[in-house]
């Protein structure tokens, strides 16, 4: 009988371990899974929530609306101001084809389920405004976007500006891209099309950034090896490794180089002898310091650069191909926004960020801007010199295409070789050298010199957006 | 019974009568328009269970009221959802909550007078037997398992009554602390398994299983047949996987309902949007959206709960679930006669496997398996079986407390 009562006093454990368990469970769920749930496209709450609720406003960084919900005729309406240029960012929302863009990333904010707290989902209820969105305010500079895109006159490619100490994403263009407002009649055309205008290339774009890298290599020699500065490096025009040969650009001559004239002109061979000379690992942490091969940190999706490290780097052939941005390396453009922003933020990390706040209907504002990050990528002193010979690329390198007259823009061109056709043109850098207020990279597909064609674009952005803001 | 006892039984039958008026308000002026349905229906509640409370501790003054207020606690909360989910569904039930009351005493008091009758652990079988055998003859098809027999209008599942015969079959067989016959008991066990997966019920199947492992733990303390009794649970699982459709398809929904959210997903998919709708706080009764949820009133009436009373209020639901194990095994504990123990034990056991399958299922914490929740779903003989068990639990402590006295 004791043994029973014994056995039965067990099963009492086991029965409390149980409950205690789905208490444990949905306390789990309710915290954290919760919300992903609420915004999941399959709910079909969200959908009623969509029907009823006046979806916020974005508006871009001095206050001009890109994306609100107004009436015509009696329904819902999304208007889009921006045309073409802001598509691939601001993207669509649309029952039929669901959603895109900021539209889909903030669609929580959008429609005003997001909101955590309950004290204020109480109060927006009984003020009457719960059937209204938050407001997202981006950091994009509509002007500055509109610019940039039309100087892209329809070809293929994507630019990204930041301010260099926040992060601020200023603008943030894929070319060729589509209005918005007429995306629903466009659809057929616009899925079908081989340029692929639905696809957002500044975020989900890979490319191979091409000599452009050679910014993270010039860091990384610097920084472990500072005596290349004063050295020279004799070239004959190729260089074997592991009986592979590579070449410089046609407009090198064989001779002998210092770093300035090596980075001015874009020499590979010599950037091959530079890189080889740092140990391999803090080559591949150099690289993954400036953010590659990292996680997404910034608030949009953005595809994740990459730069090949063991056990998927091939062997000394692969390495030397990814010093000069080639073989099997692949950035994204705000990627390569970001090595220019953190050279100009004295070898600062800066992370892009597109959402300056959200405002609720109550008024009530959200900033949404991260904190200005401290940790050093490179050391102000590499910084500052690799600076130097940014300036001088764009003074009298391969970048003079991009100079403004009377400001210091820095930059590095790059023009990566690809198996689609003729090189992707890249233009890395910002201006002014001093005092940088814009740092930004720029694309474009298969346009061959990265300085001649990639370069007016950049120098177009940079001299818009310093007038502005002198004026 | 003592008088401060008395005043906190009271006191928690005051505070149930409050909720229900209140709820009853709420659904009341749901509409924007005062009806005064749900507090007609409030007061015929707590009319019967003030009437069932009062008399019934006048006439039994050796009863356990705990199991009765608790459980008059989770019918009103039912009867709340079911109102506010679909109004004439929860009038049926409030008959069927009356009828469940009435026949919780009348077994409390057979119960306190028969239950030693020595009619052998055979008779037992035999009733559980024909109980489950007889929708297979005359029975009707319902919700993808054969295990309902129809009078008219009204569908009764008599593998609820079979789970109070084979808690009886096994206390009986197993009173002396030994299997005297394992070939003959292990045959019989699987005969009653056999028969329940034949109606396809495999909720069942799996409840059975488990009560019968626990009460032969219990009975024997034989660690090797437990252990064995495990293992026996995830071959028949993994044979279940192989051989029945269903099972396939529940264990593919529970382990990713993401992958086919129209189909397969589609019922663990939408309880589980309502319980995130409900968050800590919920969004208060009428608010959410049951309509959403399939086989609302039945299988995932605790998610419609979720949604509206949230974490707070199902968690407390929860609570009161275990309290009303919680008092069962108290039973079971104070009870010297091995039979009554292990009787008492077994009809506890059965409630506590069922309610943490199917809120565990609706849940996604474990594979989702059709059963009711006790108290709480819509169904008649769901409704007066649960009654009839926790009165069979009320006679036998009415008896081992009356034997007490009287020797």
């Amino acid at each position: 009988m004791d043994k029973l009562k014994r056995n039965i006093k067990l099963i009492f454990v086991v029965f409390s371990v149980l409950f205690i368990s789905l208490i444990l469970y949905l306390t789990y769920f309710t915290a954290v899974e919760r919300e992903q749930l609420i915004k999941s496209s399959y709910n079909r709450r969200l959908w009623e929530q969509e029907e009823k609720v006046m979806r916020g406003t974005i508006y871009d960084s001095k206050g001009r609306p890109l994306a609100e919900t107004g009436f015509e005729g009696g329904t819902k309406r999304r208007i889009y101001n921006g045309g073409k240029a802001i598509g691939p960012l601001i993207g669509y929302s649309d029952r039929v084809l669901g959603r895109a863009g900021i539209e889909n990333v903030f669609n929580g904010e959008l429609l005003g389920v997001s909101e955590q707290d309950p004290v204020t989902l109480l109060r927006q209820k009984i003020l009457g405004v719960s059937e209204q969105g938050s407001d997202v305010y981006l950091t994009i500079d509509l002007d500055l976007q509109k610019t940039a895109y039309d100087l892209f006159q329809g070809r293929k490619g994507a630019l990204v500006a930041l301010e260099p100490q926040t992060g601020r994403i200023l603008a943030l263009v894929s070319s060729p891209g589509y209005d918005p407002s007429t995306v629903k009649q466009d659809w057929e055309k616009l899925s079908k099309d081989e340029n692929k205008p639905l696809i957002n290339r500044a975020t989900q774009g890979l490319y191979p950034p091409g000599s452009a890298f050679k910014i993270i290599t010039l860091a990384g020699a610097l920084t472990y090896n500072p005596e290349i500065e004063y050295e020279k490096f004799y070239t004959p025009g190729y260089i074997k490794v592991s009986g592979s040969i590579i070449r410089d650009g046609q407009h090198l001559w064989p001779g002998e180089y210092d770093l300035n004239t090596a980075f001015r002109y874009s020499s590979n061979t010599v950037f091959i002898q530079i890189g080889q000379r740092v140990e391999r690992e803090k080559m591949i942490e150099m690289a993954e310091a400036f953010g590659f091969n990292a996680s997404n940190k910034s608030d949009i999706p953005i595809a994740k650069s990459t730069f090949p490290r063991p056990p998927v780097i091939g062997g000394d052939v692969e390495m030397a191909e990814s010093f000069i941005g080639q073989g099997r390396i692949l950035s994204t453009p705000v990627q390569m926004a970001q090595v220019a922003a953190i050279i100009a933020n004295d070898g600062k990390m800066v992370t892009p960020y597109i959402a300056q706040k959200i405002v609720s209907p109550l008024g009530t504002e959200i900033s949404k801007a991260p904190k200005a990050s401290t940790t050093q990528v490179v050391s102000s002193e590499v910084a500052r010199k690799i600076k130097a010979l940014m300036v001088d690329v764009v003074k009298s390198g391969t970048g003079t295409a991009a100079a403004i007259s009377g400001i210091e823009v820095a930059g590095k061109t790059g023009s990566a070789e690809n198996p689609h056709g003729q090189a992707h043109a890249w233009f890395v850098g910002f201006a002014p050298a001093e005092n940088p207020k814009i740092a930004v990279a720029v694309v474009v597909e298969n346009a061959g010199s990265g300085g001649s064609v990639a370069g007016p674009i950049a120098r177009g952005v940079i001299s818009k957006y310093l007038s502005d803001i002198i004026r | 019974m003592e008088p401060r006892t008395e005043a906190i039984y009271n006191k928690n039958i005051a505070i149930t009568a409050l909720v229900g008026i209140l709820a009853a308000l709420l659904l009341a002026f749901r509409e924007g328009v005062f009806s005064p349905v749900p507090i007609y229906g409030s007061l015929i509640f707590i009319v019967i269970m003030f009437v069932g409370h009062f008399l019934t501790n006048h006439l039994f003054p050796k009863q356990d009221p705990a199991l009765f207020i608790l459980c008059c606690f989770i019918c009103q909360l039912g009867l709340v959802m079911l109102y506010r989910i679909d109004p004439e569904s929860a009038a049926k039930q409030l008959i069927w909550f009356g009828i469940g009351c009435l026949l919780y005493f009348i077994s409390s008091f057979v119960c306190r007078t028969w239950i030693e009758i020595k009619v052998g652990p055979f008779i037992f079988f035999l009733v559980t037997f024909v109980l489950l055998a007889s929708p297979l003859i005359f029975g009707v098809e319902r919700y993808g398992s054969k295990s309902w027999i129809s009078f008219g209008n009204f569908l009764f599942q008599p593998s609820e009554l079979a789970k109070i015969t084979f808690s009886l079959f096994l206390a009986d067989t197993l009173k002396e602390h030994k299997i005297e016959d394992s070939i003959k008991f292990f045959g019989q066990i699987f005969v009653v398994l056999g028969l329940l997966a034949f109606a396809r019920d495999l909720g069942g199947a799996m409840l059975f299983y488990f009560a019968a492992l626990i009460i032969i733990f219990a009975a024997t303390s034989r660690l090797d047949l437990t252990v064995l009794g495990l293992i026996g649970a995830v071959v028949a699982g993994l044979l279940g996987y192989q051989f029945f459709g269903h099972v396939r398809v529940r264990t593919k929904a529970w382990l990713n309902p993401w992958e086919d959210v129209p189909g397969k997903g589609y019922q663990i998919v939408q309880s589980l949007f309502a319980i995130a709708e409900g968050g800590f706080f919920g969004t208060g009764l009428g608010l959410g959206r049951p309509d959403y949820i399939p086989a609302v009133t039945t299988d995932f009436i605790f998610s419609a709960f979720f949604e509206e009373f949230g974490f707070l209020g199902a968690s407390a639901l929860i609570v009161v679930y275990f309290l009303l194990i919680y008092r069962g095994i108290k039973i079971s504990l104070t009870i010297e006669n091995s039979f009554l123990c292990l009787s008492a034990l077994g009809i506890t056991v059965f409630f506590g496997i069922q309610i943490f399958t199917i809120i565990g299922g609706v849940i996604k914490l474990i594979p989702m398996t059709g059963v009711t929740l006790p108290f709480m779903s819509y169904g008649g003989s769901s409704m007066v079986m649960s009654f009839i068990s926790l009165g069979i639990l009320n006679g036998i402590i009415m008896r081992a407390l009356g034997g007490e006295a009287d020797g």
